[in-house]
């Protein structure tokens, strides 16, 4: 989006005409590039903005069999349901809860296995290495739910079973039967399912660093730790903001099927977060309204993080989005 | 030889508008099929009258999506008794069925408007009626289904909504005498027969008997990692733990509450004595080991494959649920690791009350939605399914092949039939898994114009041989003929059942539904598990936190919703 701009500003001087005429020229100049990114903004269009309509739904006692005239309009009272509601500070402190989790452990193990990835010269083993960790991110959370659920059960289940083994406890324990295991226990699971996958984009913009960087701090005496410190890691700080921006604006969105698959009535306080709340009050009973209205909610808050971090990027003069 | 070409040209014409008329959504392709007279619809109506009597239709494939089963999907013309169907209708039907929740999957539909031809939303039917997905059918029934008037007839009061409509047809229209089933299909405590055996049969009543039992073997056989008691209690199968305070104290499955005799007055019992005794054994019955933990995080299958490993030695459950872990049992054909379905009571309770009296499921059925291509077809088909003779085909399957009939002209089934229907793929083969619930049917207990009995099952000739050794020596011990004969003889309950009571979607009782489906999924695994001296501080803070839902408003509901029941039936 940078270049964009700054291919842009060549263009301008020698405009004389007024401001609309020199937009004009711009455009004609770039008019390919327009004509690409047409489909998209009509795709945006279609998928973005039409469906805002829907919003619409969040202040109606809404019945999917009438029409657009005949519903029944009850202002904010959806809202009011759900700020109201007992359990909507539970839910929203798991949902936040375990959105930090999943962002921190994410870019954390993320990047330290690319960077053991990179370190790494013999090429098979490196391979072996990604492909193996590649692999959980493909299988559904269906699947992967039972195999951790089978994995931390208490009859024989292989966790529970090497503990055991080692001595560290003497009868095995209800991973998931006790609510305060639950962050922890879907950190690990986050991790394990898509810690391969999270590294390619590192490992592609480690391989934009120039190699002559290294060769120079080489013969300037640096060892290994200090390459990593001082050359990768800076190389990889743009890509790294960009991300964290992108993430913070979808950190409502923790997801659904883990919590789903794995909760239960014993982890409830602690696994049910904004999206299940929805499924049980809203969808499950009918109120389409006050699922709408919590996904207004979401909306809010995620403008506000995405923007509160763009515009704390741009002042500490980092690369920003936007 | 020109005229009859003309005639021949004409009446292809006649054919092919005729075949447009029938595939396309106009509503009296009846009338098109027959090219141009109502015979059709009546020749094929009339009970009794030859299959072939109605012309063969044009094939047409309908969806219908069951939320009321668990079986793989399937086109019911690859089944016999669908392909048997098929020949008569000409219509086959693209059977489909929920994975994960149901609730959710209608509530997909209803948002996106795109419905199956034909839907059994089974719990979620609430919903489905207040979208209006469903079309009124009286006018249908009328006109094209004598054989739905015949069965459904004495019921049509019950069946009707609030506008006098009928969206739908429901499952439990008894024809005929009653019967009542001579095995266990409703609520019961299960135990393991080798429990019984090594105690030497005794006759167990309460349930510290039941505990006491259970405890002993367990400590007699402490290497052989038994789990004493375990429970389903997931998504929506809750009853597991729910219910049994209900039927300890002696009450039938009326589903969140027990119903006064008397005043008819509608109580919910989760915060009574009945449910803290409950949950007080188990505590007690945990802190001695004998308890399953795992109960509360096992889904639906860990808990089938629980049951199925014969390694638990008792439970609570319905037998329609466990249905398919028991049959797994009996097909190792080690009859110590059967089980053994037990009328448990808390003691003082004299009388129990397990049997469902006989009753209208009126909040249960399958109905026509407004997707629907071509509603006449589908309600002929239905009508077709409702002749006697199809009625057996779908529940005792093809003469001389599933059963036999005797020179007395009663139906029975030979021990390798019977052996050769225990096997759950045999069943979806035929194709009774897909045709004998959920359908228009007799209910449950039937009885056909030649006195044998509807259900296959019920028949006596047919619960006498597919008893096991093991069935008839148990029963014999407890000098019994059939198992529900352990049971006492079900009292009449004129509103039966009230779980089938519907709630109005979004009212403060349908509210109350869910919040305290919630709070008591959460305490009561904590109530249980916990140690023995902290269970009535924790049974406090419960209450309290149940109290403060709104119980008033859910009570006064299904006070009057029973009442209103009572005075449909008692009208009727």
């Amino acid at each position: 989006m940078r270049s964009q701009e700054t291919a842009a500003v060549p263009s301008a001087p020698s405009a004389e005409p007024g401001k609309v005429g020199r937009w004009f020229r711009t455009l004609s100049k770039q008019k390919a590039l327009v004509l690409m990114s047409v489909p998209f903004v009509i795709w945006i269009f279609i998928f973005k903005y039409v469906p805002l309509w829907g919003w619409t739904i969040a202040f109606q006692h809404y019945r999917p069999n009438l029409g657009m005239f005949e519903q029944e309009w009850v202002g904010l009272e959806q809202f009011r349901f759900l700020f109201s509601d007992d359990s909507f500070l539970r839910v929203l402190r798991n949902t936040l809860a375990m959105a930090v989790i999943k962002l921190v452990l994410g870019f954390v193990t993320a990047i330290a296995l690319a960077i053991l990835l990179n370190e790494v010269r013999i090429a098979f083993f490196k391979r072996a290495v990604q492909t193996i960790s590649y692999l959980p991110h493909f299988i559904s959370w269906v699947v992967a739910a039972n195999i951790i659920s089978t994995a931390l059960s208490i009859d024989g289940g292989i966790v529970n079973e090497l503990l055991m083994w080692l001595g560290i406890i003497d009868r095995p324990i209800m991973w998931l039967g006790v609510g305060h295991y639950f962050w922890g226990i879907l950190g690990a699971s986050e991790v394990w399912k898509d810690v391969g996958w999270n590294t390619i984009v590192y490992l592609a913009a480690m391989t934009m660093i120039d190699p002559s960087q290294y060769e120079a701090a080489e013969i300037d005496g640096a060892n290994r730790m200090q390459r990593i410190q001082h050359i990768t890691l800076p190389g990889l700080k743009p890509v790294i903001i960009i991300l964290l921006i992108m993430n913070l604006g979808n950190i409502l969105e923790t997801g659904f099927e883990p919590q789903y698959l794995m909760g239960n009535g014993m982890n409830a306080d602690y696994s049910e977060n904004l999206e299940i709340f929805v499924l049980k009050y809203g969808i499950s009973m009918g109120n389409f309204s006050l699922a709408t209205a919590a996904g207004i909610f979401k909306t809010v808050v995620s403008f506000i993080l995405l923007f509160g971090a763009n515009s704390l990027a741009k002042r500490l003069g980092e690369q920003r989005l936007f | 030889m020109v005229k009859t070409k003309k005639g021949l040209l004409v009446l292809a014409v006649a054919m092919a508008t005729a075949l447009a008329g029938c595939s396309g959504n106009s509503g009296n392709s009846g009338n098109a099929g027959s090219n141009g007279g109502a015979a059709a619809p009546e020749a094929s109506a009339n009970a009794g009258a030859g299959e072939k009597a109605a012309p063969a239709k044009d094939p047409v494939t309908f969806t219908y999506f069951n939320a009321g089963a668990q079986v793989p999907n399937i086109e019911s013309n690859k089944t016999k008794i669908g392909k048997l169907l098929e020949e008569q209708t000409g219509v086959n039907f693209n059977l489909q069925y929920p994975v994960g929740d149901v609730n959710t999957k209608i509530g997909t539909m209803i948002a996106s408007g795109n419905y199956p031809d034909v839907l059994s939303p089974d719990t979620a039917i609430d919903k489905v009626l207040d979208a209006k997905a469903f079309i009124p059918l009286n006018e249908l029934i009328e006109k094209h289904a004598p054989n739905i008037q015949r069965v459904y007839g004495p019921y049509m009061n019950l069946m009707k909504a609030e506008d006098g409509n009928i969206y739908f047809l429901p499952f439990s229209p008894v024809v005929g005498e009653y019967i009542s089933n001579p095995t266990i299909e409703q609520g019961a405590f299960f135990i393991q027969r080798r429990v019984l055996k090594e105690a030497g049969y005794p006759k167990i009543k309460t349930l510290d008997e039941y505990f006491d039992l259970i405890d002993k073997y367990k400590a007699n056989h402490s290497g052989d990692k038994l789990t004493g008691f375990t429970s389903l209690i997931y998504d929506w199968r809750t009853m597991g733990i729910f219910n049994p305070p209900m039927h300890l104290a002696g009450y039938p499955n009326d589903g969140d509450v027990i119903v006064d005799m008397t005043s008819h007055e509608a109580k919910t019992y989760s915060n009574t004595d009945n449910t803290k005794n409950w949950l007080k054994k188990l505590n007690e019955v945990n802190s001695k080991g004998l308890y399953d933990e795992s109960s509360f995080v096992n889904n639906y299958d860990q808990y089938l494959a629980k049951i199925s490993s014969g390694n638990v030695l008792g439970f609570f459950d319905y037998g329609w649920q466990v249905n398919q872990a028991l049959q797994n049992i009996k097909k190792t054909g080690n009859d110590d690791l059967d089980y053994m379905p037990l009328p448990i009571v808390f003691s003082g309770v004299e009388k129990d009350q397990y049997l469902d009296p006989p009753s209208f499921v009126n909040n249960r059925g399958v109905g026509i939605t407004t997707s629907a291509k071509d509603p006449v077809r589908i309600i002929e088909f239905f009508d077709n399914m409702l002749k006697e003779e199809n009625q057996v085909l779908i529940q005792w399957g093809v003469k001389g092949e599933e059963y036999e009939v005797d020179d007395k002209g009663r139906f029975y089934r030979t021990p390798e039939q019977i052996e050769m229907l225990k096997d759950n793929k045999t069943q979806e083969s035929i194709g009774f898994s897909y045709f004998n619930y959920s359908w228009p049917m007799y209910g449950g207990g039937s009885t056909l114009a030649d006195g044998n009995s509807f259900n296959a099952g019920r028949q006596p000739e047919v619960a006498q041989a597919s008893f096991t050794e093991g069935d008839k020596l148990i029963l014999e011990k407890y000098g019994a003929k059939t198992f529900s004969d352990l049971f006492a003889k079900p009292d009449e309950r004129p509103w039966y059942p009230a779980w089938s009571i519907s709630l109005e979607q979004g009212s403060p009782a349908q509210i109350f539904t869910q919040k305290s489906k919630d709070l008591k999924l959460k305490y009561f695994s904590k109530l249980v598990l916990a140690k023995p001296e902290q269970f009535d501080g924790i049974w406090d803070e419960y209450l309290k936190e149940f109290n403060k839902l709104d119980v008033k408003a859910y009570e006064e509901t299904m006070t009057k919703e029973v009442a209103a029941k009572i005075a449909k039936t008692q009208g009727n």
